[in-house]
């Protein structure tokens, strides 16, 4: 059993468990604070940056964030679709909660 | 229906859905979002708005496989629907 997985069964073992690090799903963003992460949002966007500040609702502020937009092209004359993505670089970012689909923090031994 | 009746019904004889949710925590599942995404790996855990924590996360986009998270933060809001693998 994975980390999470067993500090979760330990959860559900007694809420006063000391050793449980992961007991609701907004855990995993709070060990991510100062990480970099990677954010998917709606409208086809993935945002990668450090992770400064976040709250109930997955509002975020990021810093140096890179940001990655998927384009889907479509020629009408030969009805084929290219995909494209644009990046941009922004110093600092802040992300409106209501637009996350995905939080990942950066891989772990695991 | 008895609570026997009950269980007879279902191998997974739980009462609410939260029942079912806290039942296969640890477990493999399949998490299909509104936009059609699915997700599939271990269920760490999941709150009252159905915010979830993936581990081993594989995405899948039209039924291929796309990315691969070590772990997962879904926002609830996205969730269509949560089975086991």
């Amino acid at each position: 059993m994975t980390d999470v997985a067993s500090a979760n069964a330990a959860a559900a073992a007694g809420p006063t468990s000391s050793f449980s690090m992961v007991e609701e799903p907004l855990d995993l963003v709070r060990l991510s604070l100062d990480e970099r992460i990677y954010v998917k949002l709606r409208g086809d966007r993935e945002l990668r940056g450090r992770l400064h500040a976040y709250d109930q609702h997955l509002n975020m502020v990021l810093g140096e964030v890179e940001e990655t937009i998927t384009i889907v092209d479509v020629d009408e004359e030969s009805n084929t679709q290219s995909v494209r993505t644009v990046n941009r670089k922004v110093p600092m970012l802040f992300v409106r909660g209501d637009g996350v689909i995905l939080v990942s923090p950066p891989s772990r031994a695991s | 229906m008895s609570e026997q009746q009950q269980q007879s019904a279902t191998a997974v004889a739980k009462k609410t859905p939260t029942d079912f949710l806290n039942h296969i925590l640890g477990r493999r599942v399949f998490v299909r979002l509104n936009s059609g995404i699915d997700y599939r790996g271990v269920l760490a855990c999941l709150d009252g708005y159905m915010n979830i924590a993936l581990e081993q996360t594989e995405e899948y986009v039209d039924g291929e496989l796309r990315n691969r998270y070590g772990d997962a933060f879904i926002r609830g809001n996205n969730v269509l629907y949560i089975s086991t693998a």
